[in-house]
Order: structure tokens, then sequence, then C-alpha cells
């Protein structure tokens, strides 16, 4: 991987990650922050693996990448067994409606 | 070296602290003995200290990084303190045997007590800057759970809060330093600092004196942080001995008199020490002769005393403000214990509903005479000798003389307040029919000691000066050549003592003062006979009544914070939208931060 690709990863990684939190702001779907989220951890992911290359630790990138997978995958089944039941209790997925705190 | 007993006195009141806590409130006779048995053994831990007080014993835990190890050593003025707040900590406990009979909730307050005893000796002992922060932090917290501890009553509540506000200005000021001193030299080690206060620069010295000053009037109540004091006395009366009059308020006093020699060349701090103890001195005595809360009154009394020390910093009588510290520390936890002995057996603060109680709480009025007579400064009391030790610094040694001439009016007024106190209380007609029992056993036991205490610690004298001189380096005492000289031709400590002793008798200044303070006590006697020169004074009373109007400044804070909080809760929106931009935003700035930083 010359300079130039790697500048196409970064660019890749700032993509994602934008649209990420992107989707996480506007959206009103729990299903679709969700979504956002898992988005945003992928360009996250690269970076992990872009930081290893360029600092010459292949193996330390590529091994917390794993890590990154494992973790998400739970937080992505925790997070969507969370969104079932929120639609069961409150009958919607709108996180604005979650609120029981406010006046 | 045996260098882990240094650990004992903050080790054991803590250890007691969680098994009081542990037994729980079903059991209070066991609470109370295992509160005395805890207290009483770090009493010894403390009193195993003293040898060490002339050689330097150290224990460091290693920590590292921005936390600073964990350092404690012994010196003459550590050890000392920690002597008198273990010592009177166990007197203190064990009459809260008598005074919290059937209280509720024992184990949130003997654990609250013994916890404090723990924190004010590692504040005492610690070597390091940001440790001493963290219990003096402590302290404060003690300080304001126990203020508060009948928590169903608001202004119990409203008085801890009060003390909190207002002692975390001492806190943050002390933090700065800290902060400051690591910033420049990489360490937070206090000694290092002392012997060469020069490694910061001139600007940076000046702020930092400036703010320990603020930290230490905020902590000791003095000027114009002295009003949370009097609203402390909702506290148990024990507590009020032991914290708000004998240990934690002289917190201040004592960083004033630790870092002496790194401030004393520091432009006008010193006539600003002086300034700041004689107004709390002088006002602090004018209240105490109008109000008529007993306890107040006491509280009033120990503001006033501690400008005595404070005044005696700014003098460069660093051994006289820490001689009166030993003595007021003794003889005001007698009052204050014998106030509680009074108020526990009446039930009420109200000097105006007392009177003619010297009959029916005969050992009582005895030791209660007792202190307020070393508290006016009559001889061979305790309060004598370290009162003249500090107007015999402040006339003379360069100091402006006007100030010492206020200090003797205080030294005046103290002998009125308090013969008016003494007679409130135990003379003339009852003014109210109480059903009245004198203190009971527990009480006796920790009254007889500090009565006989106030007659005889000034003996003390010689040997705390000795410990002093030898274990702090950097500190220049007073009085060197001519007590050096005593100490040599005499061969012993004790001797010393009588030497010294003998030496303020021949000063014909002793007795100027000593004349000073029995017309105070004179012109409370005749005050119809003055009643025009009081007239005139009216307007003073009243301010007094009213506490000079600096309640103020804990009013202004409340109301800024409540106001600041009402208008941050607009971005309290609860969307979680906004929250994940925030977050985002909070990222971004940081990320160019590092990146200035990088830069720069």
């Amino acid at each position: 991987m010359n300079y130039p690709d790697g500048i196409i990863v970064a660019l890749t990684i700032l993509g994602l990650v934008g649209i990420g939190i992107y989707a996480i702001i506007v959206s009103r779907n729990l299903i679709k922050i969700v979504v956002g989220m898992q988005i945003m951890v992928k360009g996250v992911l690269l970076a992990f693996v872009l930081a290893g290359r360029v600092s010459g630790n292949i193996g330390l990138g590529q091994s917390l990448a794993l890590t990154v997978i494992v973790v998400d995958t739970i937080v992505a089944v925790v997070a969507l067994a969370l969104t079932v039941q929120v639609h069961k209790r409150f009958g919607s997925l709108d996180p604005q409606a979650l609120t029981t705190l406010r006046r | 070296m045996p260098n882990w007993l240094l650990l004992l006195p903050i080790g054991v009141p803590w250890l007691g602290c969680i098994g009081v806590w542990m037994v729980g409130d079903r059991r209070p006779k066991f609470q109370h003995s295992l509160a005395v048995f805890f207290s009483v053994l770090s009493a010894g831990a403390g009193l195993m200290l003293i040898p060490y007080s002339t050689q330097r014993l150290t224990l460091m835990l290693p920590l590292g990084g921005v936390f600073d190890d964990f350092r404690l050593a012994t010196d003459g003025l550590g050890v000392f303190l920690a002597v008198v707040a273990t010592v009177i900590g166990s007197l203190a406990v064990i009459f809260s045997v008598d005074y919290m009979h059937g209280e509720h909730s024992l184990g949130r307050y003997y654990a609250f007590v013994l916890f404090f005893i723990g924190s004010m000796v590692g504040l005492v002992l610690t070597t390091s800057l940001l440790w001493m922060f963290v219990f003096w932090e402590l302290t404060a917290l003690c300080s304001y759970a126990l203020i508060a501890f009948h928590n169903d009553d608001p202004k119990a509540v409203r008085g801890g809060i009060k003390a909190l506000i207002m002692t975390q200005f001492g806190g943050l000021g002390l933090l700065f330093g800290a902060l400051l001193l690591y910033t420049y030299t990489g360490s937070y080690e206090i000694n290092s600092f002392l012997s060469n206060p020069g490694v910061l620069p001139a600007s940076v010295l000046n702020w930092m004196a400036f703010g320990f000053l603020i930290a230490a009037a905020a902590k000791s109540a003095q000027f114009p942080f002295q009003t949370w004091l009097p609203d402390a006395m909702e506290a148990p009366t024990p507590i009020s001995a032991l914290i708000h009059a004998a240990t934690m308020v002289n917190a201040g006093v004592y960083l004033l008199a630790r870092f002496y020699p790194a401030f004393e060349a520091v432009p006008g701090w010193k006539l600003a020490v002086m300034i700041v103890g004689m107004l709390s001195a002088l006002l602090a005595a004018l209240m105490a002769l109008v109000a008529f809360d007993l306890k107040r009154v006491l509280a009033y009394s120990t503001v006033s005393q501690l400008g005595f020390m404070v005044y005696a910093v700014g003098a460069g009588g660093v051994f006289a403000s820490q001689f009166h510290l030993m003595s007021h520390s003794v003889f005001k936890a007698l009052l204050f214990l014998g106030a509680g002995a009074v108020i526990h057996a009446l039930g009420t603060r109200d000097m105006r509903e007392m009177g003619g109680l010297g009959k029916r709480m005969p050992f009582t009025r005895t030791v209660f005479i007792l202190g307020a007579l070393a508290l006016a400064g009559l001889p061979i009391f305790n309060g004598f000798w370290s009162k003249e030790l500090i107007l015999e610094i402040g006339l003379g040694h360069g100091n402006p003389s006007w100030i010492a001439a206020l200090m003797i009016l205080s030294a005046g007024l103290t002998a009125a307040y308090t013969l008016r106190m003494v007679i409130l209380v135990f003379y003339g007609q009852a003014r109210r029919d109480h059903h009245v029992h004198d203190a009971g056993n527990a009480m006796k036991t920790a009254l007889f000691p500090l009565a006989v205490g106030s007659l005889s610690t000034w003996l003390l004298l010689g040997p705390f000066y000795q410990a002093l001189k030898t274990s702090l380096p950097f500190h220049k005492f007073e009085f060197d050549e001519t007590w050096l000289h005593m100490a040599e031709s005499v061969h012993s400590t004790i001797g010393m003592t009588l030497e010294v002793g003998l030496e303020v008798l021949r000063q014909p200044f002793t007795y100027i003062v000593l004349l000073v303070v029995i017309l105070g006590g004179v012109s409370w006697l005749g005050r119809k006979r003055l009643s025009v020169l009081i007239a005139t004074f009216k307007g003073v009373e009243q301010a007094a009544q009213s506490a000079f109007g600096f309640d103020a400044i804990n009013d202004a804070i409340v109301k800024s914070v409540q106001k600041t909080g009402e208008a941050l809760r607009v971005t309290q929106t609860g969307y979680l939208a906004w929250n994940v931009l925030a977050v985002l935003l909070g990222w971004l700035v940081v990320l160019i931060l590092t990146l200035l930083g990088r830069i720069g």
C-alpha cells in the first residue's frame, strides 16, 4: 500500500464515520440508529487497520480490529434486543418518546 | 525504624469508623463502647509519636505519577497537632457517651467522628501538598456531615451547607497552590519547596501566598469568611468542641505556620495576615459581647482567638501562634464540653433562660470557670502565657503598633464577654425553673483532664519550643537569641519554661495587658454606670448582632449557583440527537487542542 492508497482509506474512514454519526443524530428510529452505529464502527475498524499499517504494528492493529468486531457484534445484539423491548412497552421506536422524566 | 507507626493514628480511627458503622444502630451500647475503644486507641497511637517529634520518621507508599506518592513524615509541628487531634478527639468521644445517650443514628455519628480524627492526623502529617489537599477536603466533608447531623432540622442542614460552601474557597486555593507547585517543580513535596521557594517566579509566589491566606481564612473562619462558624453550632456539642474549636479550624493557622518560611518575603503578605487576624479578633469579640446563644458566644470567641493566632503568624511569631493554638485547643474544648453539659441538662442554648446554675451543677461550674479564666488570659492559666507571647511579638519586632493596640483592646473585650457568659449562666437568679442534674460520669471523665490541662499545658513551653526548633529547619523562630541562651544556661527544657515564664513576668508590658484584661472584666460589671458610653455604641451593637453583613457573601454564592443552574437547565433537553452532537463537539474541541499542543 503506497501513500495515495492510504489517503483513499483515510477518506473512506471519514466517510463511514460521518455517515454513521449523521444517521445517529438525525434518525428518529432506534433500528436506524443501531444501523448508523454499525456503519460508524466499520469506519473505526478500518482506522485501526490503517493505523497499524502506518505505525508498523500491523499485528496490533489487526488484533484490535478483531476485538472491536466481537464487541461490536455484542453491542448490536443487545441494542436490537432492547429495541424490541422498547417497542413492546412504549409502542414506538422514537427515542424521544422514551422520556418519562420530562414534564 | 518502625515507620509503620505513622499509619496507626490514621488507620486506627478509620478502622473504628468502619467497625462502628458495621455494628448497626440496633446495638447502641456496643457502638458507644466500640467508639470509645477505638478513639482511646488512636489517642495512644498519637501519643506514641511524641518521641519522634524531634527526629524525622518518614513513610512513603509509592503511587507514582501525578497523584504523587503517599508520604508521611513527623516533625514538631505535625506531631503536636496529631496529638491534639487524637487526644481531644478521644475526650470528645467519651463525652458523647453521655451527651448522645438515646439519640438515633449513632453509627453515622461515631463513624464520621472517627473518620474525622484520622483525616485530621493525615492532614498534619503528610508532606505532599496534593495529599494535604485531599485530607483537607476530607475534614471539610466530615465537618459538613456532622453539622448537619440532625438532618431533619432545616437550620442544621443550612448551617452544614454554608460551612461546606465557605470552606470550599479554602480548598480551591490550596488545590491551585498545589497545581502551581507541580507545574513549576514537577513535585508536590512541601519541604523541598520550603527549602528553596525561589524555584517559583516571584509573581507566582505572590499568587500562591495570597491564595493560601484565603484558604487559611476560609478554613479558620477568619475575616471575611467568619460567618460559617457560628452557624456551625447546630452540630452536637462534642462536635463543636472537637472540630470547630480544637482541631479542624486550626488547620488554617497550621497552613500559614507551615508555609511561613516561603511566604515571609512576599511583599505585603505579613501585613495582610496581621490585618486579617486583627479584624477577626476584634469583630468577633464584639459579636461575642452581644450574642445570647451560649454556643454562639463560644463560636465567636473561637473566631476571635484564631484571629490572635493568625495575627501572631503575620507578626513573625510562628511559635507564639502554635503555642496559643495548644492552649486554645485545651481550654476551648473544655469550655465547649462544659457548655455541652449545661445544654444537655437544660435543653436550651439561650443564656437568658439560664442563670443560677452554679449551685446545682458545681462540678461543671468549677471546670467551666477554669476554662473561662484561661480564655480571659489571667495568670497561671495556659491562655495567659500564650496570649502574652503573641502580644509581646506584636508590639516590637518592627510590627505596626496600631494593630498591636487593637489586639490588646480585643484581649480586654475577651475578658468582658467571658465574664458576661459566666455570670449569665452560673450566677444570679434562675430565670426559669429547670429540672437540672450535674454532668454524668462520662462527661466528668472528659472534662477533668481538660481542666487540668488548662492549668498546666504551659509547662510544656520548653520541650515544645525545642521540638519545633530542631525539627523545622526552614523556620526562623522569634526570641531565638534570648531563649536559646536561657536553654543553654539551665540545661533542661522544663527549666527553660520557668526561665521564659520569669522573663514574661519581668516585662512591664505584661502588666499593661493584664490591666486592660481586668479593665475589660470590670467594665462589664460596671456597665450600668457606663450606660452613656454604651449608648453611643448602639450602632456597633446592632451591626454586631447582624454579623456585620458578611452573610451577604454566602447568600450571593447560593443565589448565583441557583441562577446558573436554572440557566443551564435549557441544555438538558433529554434528546438523544442533541447529546450525541454535544459529545461530538466536545471531541472536536479536544482534538483541536491536542493538535494545537503538537504544533506549539
